[in-house]
């Protein structure tokens, strides 16, 4: 589940190779609202080697911890599941060229 | 909060950025010289221009972007950092004036004790260069498919850069006691199809899965190039150094047309399995390497194998020479470059930002006319050398190089333009 001001503010942090947000990727497996200020975000990398995962984790924290009340922002990254192309919203498939 | 992401154990971006400057201007060089010396072109390989021509754009170009790209892949991919960066840059030390004397000492062929002493610190710094990385890569946990060919295109540079040690001491002093040229043929093929093929294979299957976001499990035809290369490599080396065996020379040519098939293979399998549809220049750079790659096969299995005339002979070894360092290479390169440089770039200058405030991609520090411009130019360039080469037409091999030299000021415009992007 992803709160709804969070997938917007999320929908703001790019991809540095396509260009695609990290929602559209389907990168972002979960955002909500843990207690007064605390942010939780799961999240995933399209492969756990990715050279911009580190970039993308702090890209969601900064852009979270900009957002009036919030505090703290929690990331969890997991490859369970894994990500897979089934992921992608119909938005970045037609950004990356799907018919 | 980033524990185990690749990333952090990339090197400096100085050392990087050092080798791709260097590496740039060697192209540069090497297309100046060609335009220069394009009558180098046509007739036998063993002259003092040719041979000054292939060491620029080898020594001077695409040596130094490999280690540079190297220094950079390993760490990220393998998740450890490279053993010394000091080292790297002592090597990089002996590395400049190494290349600078040998190639100089190659166009004007002065074969006294400055062609051995420049040869000398080259191979002391590829030696320093290739125990570095691969300190660097008996540190890893886990040694994949592209690390298997990282490894062994190291061991065919160190064999390489010995036998082109040994080859200038004996333009100085003759001590060798078969044919200089039969060892010549080894020190191109241990160089060209060793490392360079080796490489350019292994760290493809990384970077096209990276750039294509395409995911391929099965890697058996991977595995089947590998071991064809090196058996191809190792075959015609032996058959080249100790006796022209005809029955070898076919089995390494068998060898390398089978690793070739192999690797485009795999190639077909991560092209269709990509996410990305939209084929970039880039990828079009990428493309028509391989294509160049599978007519270059093509061109030494003929000069190997098929009974032409001497003088078709000679225009099918300059020919396959071309399209494995300018034509197969150079576009492998370009194409890679557009996708590291920027991505580079963007992560040490760019990426801070991100969540703060609008940063572009990495795809959007140069726009695309620019790099479609090049492209062009590249392979019409490319096209009409070969052409010129096969057809020996002068004018054709003219035009060819102008056009690849046009080219190749447009390829450091570029990467000129993303190197000073800034927020």
């Amino acid at each position: 589940m992803i709160e709804e001001d969070l997938r917007a503010a999320l929908c703001e942090v790019m991809d540095p190779e396509t260009g695609i947000n990290l929602v559209d990727l389907g990168l972002i497996y979960d955002a909500h609202r843990t207690g007064e200020g605390a942010v939780s975000v799961t999240m995933t990398l399209t492969t756990p080697a990715c050279p911009a995962g580190g970039t993308m984790i702090d890209g969601v924290e900064r852009r979270l911890l900009r957002i009036d009340g919030v505090r703290t922002v929690d990331v969890e990254l997991t490859f369970d599941p894994p990500w897979t192309p089934d992921a992608i919203t119909q938005a970045g498939r037609a950004a990356l060229g799907w018919a | 909060m980033n524990a185990g992401l690749a990333t952090r154990y990339a090197p400096s971006f100085r050392l990087i950025a050092a080798h791709f400057g260097l590496g740039v201007l060697g192209l540069l060089a090497a297309s100046a010289a060609l335009v220069w010396r394009t009558s180098a072109l046509e007739g036998h390989y063993f002259q003092p221009a040719l041979l000054g021509l292939v060491h620029l754009c080898v020594l001077g170009w695409l040596v130094p972007i490999a280690v540079g790209a190297l220094h950079q892949l390993v760490p990220v991919v393998f998740e450890v950092p490279v053993r010394s960066e000091r080292v790297a840059w002592a090597a990089l030390a002996l590395y400049v004036p190494g290349a600078v004397g040998l190639i100089g000492h190659m166009f004007m062929f002065a074969t006294g004790w400055g062609l051995v002493g420049s040869a000398g610190l080259l191979l002391a710094a590829l030696w320093l260069y290739i125990a570095n990385l691969l300190v660097t890569l008996a540190r890893a946990e886990r040694v994949t498919l592209t690390g298997a060919y990282v490894i062994a295109a190291l061991v065919w540079l160190a064999i390489a850069s010995a036998l082109g040690f040994a080859l200038a001491w004996n333009l100085h002093a003759p001590f060798l006691y078969v044919d200089h040229l039969r060892w010549l043929r080894g020190h191109a093929h241990a160089a060209g199809l060793g490392f360079f093929v080796l490489l350019v294979m292994g760290v493809a299957y990384r970077l096209l899965e990276m750039f294509l976001l395409s995911h391929v499990t099965a890697t058996r035809p991977g595995q089947v190039a590998l071991a064809a290369i090196n058996v191809a490599t190792a075959t015609l080396l032996v058959a080249f150094v100790f006796g022209g065996d005809p029955a070898l020379v076919i089995a390494g040519v068998a060898a390398a047309a089978v690793g070739v098939a192999a690797f485009l293979v795999q190639i077909r399998r991560l092209w269709r399995a990509r996410m990305r549809r939209r084929a970039d220049t880039a990828w079009h750079h990428t493309a028509a390497s391989f294509g160049y790659l599978g007519i270059a096969a093509a061109a030494g299995g003929a000069g190997a194998l098929a009974p032409l005339p001497a003088a078709w002979r000679e225009r099918v070894a300059l020919g396959y020479g071309f399209l494995v360092f300018g034509g197969f290479l150079t576009s492998v390169v370009v194409g890679q470059l557009y996708k590291i440089l920027p991505f580079l770039v963007w992560f040490h200058r760019f990426s801070p930002y991100v969540g703060l405030k609008q940063v572009p991609a990495a795809s959007e520090l140069l726009p695309a006319a620019p790099q479609r411009a090049q492209c062009w130019l590249m392979h019409a360039g490319i096209a009409a050398l070969a052409i010129g080469i096969a057809a020996a037409t002068g004018p054709l091999r003219v035009a060819g190089a102008a056009l690849f030299c046009a080219s190749s000021a447009l390829v450091a415009r570029n990467l000129w333009t993303i190197y000073r992007r800034q927020p």
